[in-house]
Protein backbone atom coordinates (compact mmCIF):
# COMPACT_ATOMS: atom_id res chain seq x y z
CA UNK A 1 0.00 0.00 0.00
CA UNK A 2 1.50 3.48 -0.99
CA UNK A 3 1.27 6.46 0.94
CA UNK A 4 2.32 8.70 -1.60
CA UNK A 5 -0.51 11.25 -2.71
CA UNK A 6 -2.43 11.50 -5.66
CA UNK A 7 -0.52 14.66 -6.48
CA UNK A 8 2.50 12.73 -6.16
CA UNK A 9 1.41 10.18 -8.06
CA UNK A 10 0.25 12.30 -11.02
CA UNK A 11 3.77 14.01 -11.43
CA UNK A 12 5.41 11.22 -11.05
CA UNK A 13 3.34 9.76 -13.88
CA UNK A 14 4.04 13.12 -16.09
CA UNK A 15 7.03 11.90 -15.99
CA UNK A 16 6.30 8.79 -17.47
CA UNK A 17 6.46 6.80 -14.54
CA UNK A 18 3.46 4.15 -15.86
CA UNK A 19 3.82 2.45 -12.74
CA UNK A 20 2.94 5.39 -10.66
CA UNK A 21 -0.17 5.56 -12.49
CA UNK A 22 -1.08 1.83 -12.49
CA UNK A 23 -1.13 2.94 -8.37
CA UNK A 24 -3.62 5.53 -9.37
CA UNK A 25 -5.76 3.17 -11.28
CA UNK A 26 -5.77 0.80 -8.59
CA UNK A 27 -6.96 3.51 -5.69
CA UNK A 28 -9.78 4.68 -8.37
CA UNK A 29 -11.18 1.81 -10.83
CA UNK A 30 -13.24 0.15 -8.24
CA UNK A 31 -14.54 3.59 -7.44
CA UNK A 32 -15.98 4.14 -11.04
CA UNK A 33 -16.48 0.37 -12.40
CA UNK A 34 -20.10 0.28 -11.34
CA UNK A 35 -20.94 3.39 -13.01
CA UNK A 36 -19.33 2.11 -16.19
CA UNK A 37 -21.13 -1.29 -15.98
CA UNK A 38 -24.42 0.32 -15.53
CA UNK A 39 -23.55 3.15 -18.42
CA UNK A 40 -22.51 0.44 -21.00
CA UNK A 41 -24.70 -2.79 -20.02
CA UNK A 42 -21.68 -5.02 -20.95
CA UNK A 43 -19.13 -6.29 -18.99
CA UNK A 44 -16.36 -6.79 -21.26
CA UNK A 45 -17.07 -3.64 -23.24
CA UNK A 46 -17.01 -1.60 -20.02
CA UNK A 47 -13.68 -2.96 -18.78
CA UNK A 48 -12.38 -1.37 -22.44
CA UNK A 49 -14.11 1.28 -21.77
CA UNK A 50 -12.82 2.20 -18.43
CA UNK A 51 -9.10 1.26 -20.17
CA UNK A 52 -9.52 3.49 -22.63
CA UNK A 53 -10.50 6.61 -20.40
CA UNK A 54 -7.70 5.57 -18.05
CA UNK A 55 -5.45 5.80 -21.11
CA UNK A 56 -6.49 9.26 -21.97
CA UNK A 57 -5.84 10.11 -18.36
CA UNK A 58 -2.64 9.43 -18.96
CA UNK A 59 -2.31 11.11 -22.31
CA UNK A 60 -3.88 14.12 -20.94
CA UNK A 61 -2.08 14.44 -17.34
CA UNK A 62 -0.69 17.89 -17.93
CA UNK A 63 -3.91 19.35 -18.28
CA UNK A 64 -4.76 18.25 -14.76
CA UNK A 65 -4.68 21.83 -13.47
CA UNK A 66 -5.59 20.36 -9.80
CA UNK A 67 -3.65 17.08 -9.49
CA UNK A 68 -4.84 16.36 -5.40
CA UNK A 69 -8.53 16.41 -6.89
CA UNK A 70 -7.31 13.69 -9.35
CA UNK A 71 -10.13 11.71 -9.12
CA UNK A 72 -12.91 14.04 -9.62
CA UNK A 73 -10.65 15.35 -13.27
CA UNK A 74 -10.55 11.13 -13.64
CA UNK A 75 -14.37 10.90 -13.13
CA UNK A 76 -15.01 13.54 -15.97
CA UNK A 77 -12.99 11.59 -18.45
CA UNK A 78 -14.98 8.19 -17.57
CA UNK A 79 -18.61 9.87 -17.90
CA UNK A 80 -17.06 11.38 -21.21
CA UNK A 81 -15.59 7.88 -22.62
CA UNK A 82 -18.62 6.34 -21.52
CA UNK A 83 -20.82 8.56 -23.38
CA UNK A 84 -18.75 8.26 -26.71
CA UNK A 85 -19.20 4.49 -26.60
CA UNK A 86 -22.81 4.61 -26.27
CA UNK A 87 -23.10 6.80 -28.80
CA UNK A 88 -21.30 5.27 -30.90
CA UNK A 89 -23.14 2.21 -30.62
CA UNK A 90 -26.60 3.02 -31.02
CA UNK A 91 -25.28 4.71 -33.77
CA UNK A 92 -24.25 1.57 -35.16
CA UNK A 93 -26.94 -0.44 -33.82
CA UNK A 94 -29.48 1.42 -35.22
CA UNK A 95 -28.73 -0.57 -38.39
CA UNK A 96 -29.56 -3.51 -36.85
CA UNK A 97 -33.06 -5.31 -36.67
CA UNK A 98 -33.91 -5.31 -32.55
CA UNK A 99 -35.20 -8.51 -32.00
CA UNK A 100 -37.81 -7.55 -29.25
CA UNK A 101 -39.27 -10.61 -29.94
CA UNK A 102 -37.23 -12.73 -27.91
CA UNK A 103 -37.60 -9.91 -25.17
CA UNK A 104 -41.48 -10.23 -25.42
CA UNK A 105 -41.13 -14.06 -25.07
CA UNK A 106 -39.02 -14.05 -22.31
CA UNK A 107 -40.93 -11.46 -20.37
CA UNK A 108 -44.30 -13.20 -20.74
CA UNK A 109 -43.03 -16.02 -18.62
CA UNK A 110 -44.27 -15.62 -15.29
CA UNK A 111 -42.27 -13.42 -12.99
CA UNK A 112 -40.85 -15.36 -9.84
CA UNK A 113 -42.19 -12.46 -7.76
CA UNK A 114 -44.13 -10.72 -9.98
CA UNK A 115 -41.77 -7.82 -10.09
CA UNK A 116 -38.69 -6.97 -12.38
CA UNK A 117 -35.68 -9.06 -12.53
CA UNK A 118 -32.37 -7.62 -12.71
CA UNK A 119 -32.31 -8.38 -16.43
CA UNK A 120 -35.60 -6.78 -17.05
CA UNK A 121 -33.81 -3.51 -15.26
CA UNK A 122 -30.69 -3.71 -17.12
CA UNK A 123 -32.60 -4.12 -20.50
CA UNK A 124 -34.95 -0.96 -19.63
CA UNK A 125 -31.88 0.97 -18.75
CA UNK A 126 -30.12 0.12 -21.65
CA UNK A 127 -33.60 1.68 -23.92
CA UNK A 128 -33.10 5.28 -22.12
CA UNK A 129 -31.39 7.51 -23.84
CA UNK A 130 -27.59 8.18 -22.81
CA UNK A 131 -28.31 11.55 -21.01
CA UNK A 132 -30.95 10.08 -19.24
CA UNK A 133 -29.51 6.55 -18.40
CA UNK A 134 -26.31 8.84 -17.29
CA UNK A 135 -28.32 11.13 -15.10
CA UNK A 136 -30.46 8.01 -13.60
CA UNK A 137 -27.08 6.08 -12.63
CA UNK A 138 -25.51 9.06 -11.48
CA UNK A 139 -28.64 9.90 -9.08
CA UNK A 140 -29.74 6.56 -7.80
CA UNK A 141 -27.73 4.26 -8.21
CA UNK A 142 -24.52 6.31 -7.72
CA UNK A 143 -26.15 8.06 -4.57
CA UNK A 144 -24.47 11.66 -5.88
CA UNK A 145 -26.24 15.20 -5.13
CA UNK A 146 -27.31 16.62 -8.06
CA UNK A 147 -24.87 19.39 -7.62
CA UNK A 148 -22.00 17.12 -7.67
CA UNK A 149 -23.82 15.56 -10.83
CA UNK A 150 -23.56 19.51 -12.37
CA UNK A 151 -20.15 19.71 -11.56
CA UNK A 152 -19.35 16.52 -13.33
CA UNK A 153 -21.18 16.72 -16.33
CA UNK A 154 -21.50 20.44 -16.77
CA UNK A 155 -25.13 20.22 -17.00
CA UNK A 156 -27.51 22.45 -15.08
CA UNK A 157 -29.24 21.03 -11.77
CA UNK A 158 -33.13 22.03 -13.20
CA UNK A 159 -32.00 19.78 -16.30
CA UNK A 160 -30.58 17.27 -14.55
CA UNK A 161 -33.46 17.07 -12.63
CA UNK A 162 -35.93 16.65 -15.59
CA UNK A 163 -33.55 13.91 -16.30
CA UNK A 164 -34.17 11.98 -13.75
CA UNK A 165 -37.65 12.05 -13.61
CA UNK A 166 -38.15 11.50 -17.44
CA UNK A 167 -35.68 8.56 -16.72
CA UNK A 168 -37.51 7.42 -13.84
CA UNK A 169 -40.99 7.50 -15.65
CA UNK A 170 -39.57 5.85 -18.98
CA UNK A 171 -38.17 2.67 -16.63
CA UNK A 172 -41.50 2.60 -15.22
CA UNK A 173 -43.25 2.59 -18.68
CA UNK A 174 -41.10 -0.08 -19.90
CA UNK A 175 -40.76 -2.43 -16.58
CA UNK A 176 -44.73 -1.92 -16.85
CA UNK A 177 -44.72 -3.00 -20.03
CA UNK A 178 -42.57 -6.22 -19.31
CA UNK A 179 -45.34 -7.36 -16.55
CA UNK A 180 -48.32 -6.62 -18.40
CA UNK A 181 -47.59 -8.69 -21.46
CA UNK B 1 -47.03 -4.16 -10.14
CA UNK B 2 -50.20 -2.68 -8.36
CA UNK B 3 -48.83 -1.43 -5.02
CA UNK B 4 -45.79 0.27 -7.38
CA UNK B 5 -48.59 2.24 -9.32
CA UNK B 6 -49.01 4.04 -5.80
CA UNK B 7 -45.31 5.48 -5.82
CA UNK B 8 -43.86 8.59 -7.30
CA UNK B 9 -42.04 8.17 -10.44
CA UNK B 10 -38.79 8.16 -8.21
CA UNK B 11 -39.41 6.78 -5.39
CA UNK B 12 -40.21 3.93 -8.69
CA UNK B 13 -37.10 4.99 -9.87
CA UNK B 14 -35.34 4.39 -6.44
CA UNK B 15 -36.48 1.32 -6.06
CA UNK B 16 -35.45 -0.07 -9.48
CA UNK B 17 -32.35 1.20 -8.73
CA UNK B 18 -31.31 -1.16 -5.81
CA UNK B 19 -30.96 -3.61 -8.09
CA UNK B 20 -28.04 -2.00 -10.00
CA UNK B 21 -26.38 -1.46 -6.94
CA UNK B 22 -24.47 -4.62 -6.38
CA UNK B 23 -20.59 -3.86 -6.18
CA UNK B 24 -19.02 -4.28 -10.09
CA UNK B 25 -15.35 -5.21 -9.81
CA UNK B 26 -12.38 -5.55 -12.68
CA UNK B 27 -9.44 -8.12 -11.50
CA UNK B 28 -6.12 -6.73 -10.61
CA UNK B 29 -5.20 -7.82 -14.62
CA UNK B 30 -6.87 -3.92 -15.48
CA UNK B 31 -3.36 -3.01 -14.62
CA UNK B 32 -1.19 -5.23 -16.03
CA UNK B 33 -3.39 -4.61 -19.18
CA UNK B 34 -3.50 -0.97 -18.95
CA UNK B 35 0.66 -0.59 -18.31
CA UNK B 36 1.00 -2.82 -21.14
CA UNK B 37 -1.54 -0.74 -23.18
CA UNK B 38 0.34 2.91 -22.26
CA UNK B 39 3.37 1.46 -23.38
CA UNK B 40 2.63 -0.39 -26.16
CA UNK B 41 0.89 3.24 -26.96
CA UNK B 42 4.16 5.62 -26.02
CA UNK B 43 6.16 2.75 -28.63
CA UNK B 44 3.57 3.98 -31.29
CA UNK B 45 4.24 7.41 -30.92
CA UNK B 46 7.86 7.35 -30.16
CA UNK B 47 8.61 4.39 -32.25
CA UNK B 48 9.83 6.48 -35.53
CA UNK B 49 12.52 3.64 -36.24
CA UNK B 50 9.67 0.82 -36.60
CA UNK B 51 10.44 -0.65 -39.96
CA UNK B 52 8.87 -2.88 -42.44
CA UNK B 53 8.12 -6.44 -41.39
CA UNK B 54 11.82 -7.70 -41.13
CA UNK B 55 13.48 -10.08 -43.10
CA UNK B 56 15.05 -11.64 -40.54
CA UNK B 57 12.73 -12.35 -37.20
CA UNK B 58 14.73 -11.09 -34.03
CA UNK B 59 13.58 -12.95 -30.63
CA UNK B 60 11.59 -15.86 -32.16
CA UNK B 61 13.52 -16.80 -34.24
CA UNK B 62 13.42 -18.56 -38.03
CA UNK B 63 9.71 -17.95 -39.10
CA UNK B 64 7.97 -21.37 -39.65
CA UNK B 65 5.25 -21.90 -41.90
CA UNK B 66 1.85 -22.40 -40.24
CA UNK B 67 0.32 -26.06 -42.07
CA UNK B 68 -3.34 -26.32 -40.92
CA UNK B 69 -5.37 -29.44 -41.43
CA UNK B 70 -8.51 -29.19 -42.78
CA UNK B 71 -9.81 -29.88 -39.11
CA UNK B 72 -7.15 -27.81 -37.43
CA UNK B 73 -8.19 -25.17 -39.83
CA UNK B 74 -11.81 -25.24 -38.59
CA UNK B 75 -10.51 -25.46 -34.93
CA UNK B 76 -8.02 -22.36 -35.59
CA UNK B 77 -11.03 -20.69 -37.26
CA UNK B 78 -13.24 -21.29 -34.53
CA UNK B 79 -10.56 -19.93 -31.99
CA UNK B 80 -9.03 -16.81 -33.39
CA UNK B 81 -10.54 -13.45 -33.32
CA UNK B 82 -9.62 -10.41 -33.63
CA UNK B 83 -12.37 -7.55 -32.28
CA UNK B 84 -11.89 -4.19 -32.49
CA UNK B 85 -13.93 -3.27 -29.18
CA UNK B 86 -13.95 -0.02 -28.69
CA UNK B 87 -14.93 3.42 -30.51
CA UNK B 88 -11.61 6.79 -30.62
CA UNK B 89 -10.12 8.28 -28.07
CA UNK B 90 -9.84 11.70 -28.83
CA UNK B 91 -12.98 12.31 -31.72
CA UNK B 92 -12.20 16.61 -31.13
CA UNK B 93 -10.97 17.34 -34.60
CA UNK B 94 -11.67 15.09 -37.56
CA UNK B 95 -9.01 14.65 -39.71
CA UNK B 96 -9.34 13.00 -43.52
CA UNK B 97 -6.97 9.83 -43.22
CA UNK B 98 -5.69 7.55 -46.00
CA UNK B 99 -4.74 4.33 -46.39
CA UNK B 100 -1.36 4.71 -44.20
CA UNK B 101 1.16 2.73 -45.39
CA UNK B 102 1.86 -0.18 -42.65
CA UNK B 103 5.81 1.06 -42.29
CA UNK B 104 4.78 4.61 -41.63
CA UNK B 105 2.29 4.00 -39.20
CA UNK B 106 4.83 5.65 -36.40
CA UNK B 107 5.26 8.47 -38.59
CA UNK B 108 1.93 9.28 -39.11
CA UNK B 109 0.32 8.78 -35.91
CA UNK B 110 -2.42 11.56 -35.24
CA UNK B 111 -1.97 12.21 -31.91
CA UNK B 112 -5.60 13.05 -30.90
CA UNK B 113 -7.47 9.74 -32.46
CA UNK B 114 -6.45 6.25 -31.08
CA UNK B 115 -8.42 3.32 -31.15
CA UNK B 116 -8.16 0.28 -28.33
CA UNK B 117 -8.43 -2.89 -30.51
CA UNK B 118 -8.85 -6.17 -28.56
CA UNK B 119 -6.90 -8.78 -29.73
CA UNK B 120 -8.21 -12.26 -28.52
CA UNK B 121 -6.83 -15.18 -28.73
CA UNK B 122 -8.46 -18.99 -27.84
CA UNK B 123 -6.16 -22.02 -28.40
CA UNK B 124 -3.83 -23.52 -26.30
CA UNK B 125 -0.05 -22.07 -25.16
CA UNK B 126 2.00 -21.23 -22.61
CA UNK B 127 2.30 -17.60 -23.59
CA UNK B 128 1.27 -15.56 -26.55
CA UNK B 129 2.33 -12.61 -27.81
CA UNK B 130 0.91 -10.14 -30.70
CA UNK B 131 3.20 -8.55 -33.08
CA UNK B 132 2.87 -6.09 -35.81
CA UNK B 133 3.47 -2.99 -37.42
CA UNK B 134 2.83 -0.96 -34.81
CA UNK B 135 5.29 -2.55 -32.49
CA UNK B 136 8.23 -2.67 -34.73
CA UNK B 137 7.25 -6.31 -35.29
CA UNK B 138 8.10 -7.83 -31.84
CA UNK B 139 11.19 -5.02 -30.98
CA UNK B 140 8.20 -4.85 -27.60
CA UNK B 141 5.85 -7.51 -28.22
CA UNK B 142 2.34 -7.07 -26.68
CA UNK B 143 2.22 -9.95 -24.32
CA UNK B 144 -1.28 -11.19 -24.36
CA UNK B 145 -2.78 -12.34 -21.07
CA UNK B 146 -4.69 -15.45 -20.29
CA UNK B 147 -8.43 -14.42 -19.38
CA UNK B 148 -10.03 -17.52 -18.10
CA UNK B 149 -9.63 -20.90 -18.36
CA UNK B 150 -10.49 -21.87 -21.43
CA UNK B 151 -7.49 -20.73 -23.36
CA UNK B 152 -8.18 -17.30 -24.00
CA UNK B 153 -5.90 -14.72 -24.03
CA UNK B 154 -6.48 -11.14 -24.33
CA UNK B 155 -4.57 -7.60 -24.90
CA UNK B 156 -5.90 -4.17 -25.87
CA UNK B 157 -3.67 -1.84 -27.61
CA UNK B 158 -4.13 1.71 -28.51
CA UNK B 159 -3.77 2.10 -32.71
CA UNK B 160 -3.55 4.98 -34.82
CA UNK B 161 -6.68 4.84 -37.20
CA UNK B 162 -5.42 3.47 -40.99
CA UNK B 163 -4.18 -0.24 -41.60
CA UNK B 164 -2.06 -2.53 -39.32
CA UNK B 165 -0.90 -5.72 -39.61
CA UNK B 166 0.06 -8.31 -37.32
CA UNK B 167 0.64 -11.79 -36.27
CA UNK B 168 0.42 -13.61 -33.03
CA UNK B 169 3.55 -15.61 -31.69
CA UNK B 170 2.62 -18.34 -29.49
CA UNK B 171 5.25 -20.14 -27.20
CA UNK B 172 7.76 -18.01 -28.66
CA UNK B 173 8.08 -19.39 -31.96
CA UNK B 174 4.82 -20.58 -33.70
CA UNK B 175 4.15 -17.55 -36.02
CA UNK B 176 -0.11 -17.26 -36.32
CA UNK B 177 -2.14 -15.25 -38.63
CA UNK B 178 -5.87 -14.38 -37.92
CA UNK B 179 -7.77 -16.49 -40.18
CA UNK B 180 -10.52 -14.28 -40.49
CA UNK B 181 -8.94 -11.23 -41.28
CA UNK B 182 -7.82 -10.42 -44.53
CA UNK B 183 -3.88 -11.03 -45.02
CA UNK B 184 -0.56 -9.88 -46.37
CA UNK B 185 2.67 -12.35 -47.52
CA UNK B 186 6.18 -11.54 -47.28
CA UNK B 187 9.15 -12.60 -49.19
CA UNK B 188 8.74 -16.06 -47.08
CA UNK B 189 5.23 -16.24 -47.75
CA UNK B 190 4.47 -15.67 -44.13
CA UNK B 191 1.11 -14.70 -44.01
CA UNK B 192 0.24 -11.76 -41.65
CA UNK B 193 -3.45 -9.93 -40.66
CA UNK B 194 -4.58 -6.82 -41.77
CA UNK B 195 -6.86 -4.77 -39.58
CA UNK B 196 -8.31 -1.29 -40.15
CA UNK B 197 -9.20 0.88 -37.52
CA UNK B 198 -11.29 3.90 -37.19
CA UNK B 199 -13.67 4.91 -39.99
Amino acid sequence: MTTRTDAELVAAASSGDVDAFAILSRRYRDAYTRFVVRMVGDRDEAEDVLQSAFIRAFRALDSCRDPARFGAWLYRIVVNECRTCVTRRSRRERRIIRDDTQFNAAAAEPAVDARETLEDVEYALAQLDVDQREAFVMKHVEDMSYEEMADLTGVGVSALKMRVKRACTRLRELLEEVHDV
Amino acid sequence: MSDDRQLSDEAFGERVARQLRSVERFDDTFETDLVAAIRADHSVESGATAPARPLRRTWWGTPRTLHISPLAGLAMAASLAAIVSLGTLGIARSRPMTATPPTRVAAHVVHDTVNVVRFVFVGQAKTVSLVGDFNAWGAQPVALAPTGSNGTWSASVPLPSGRHEYAFIVDGQRWVADPFAPTSSDEFNTNSSIITVGS
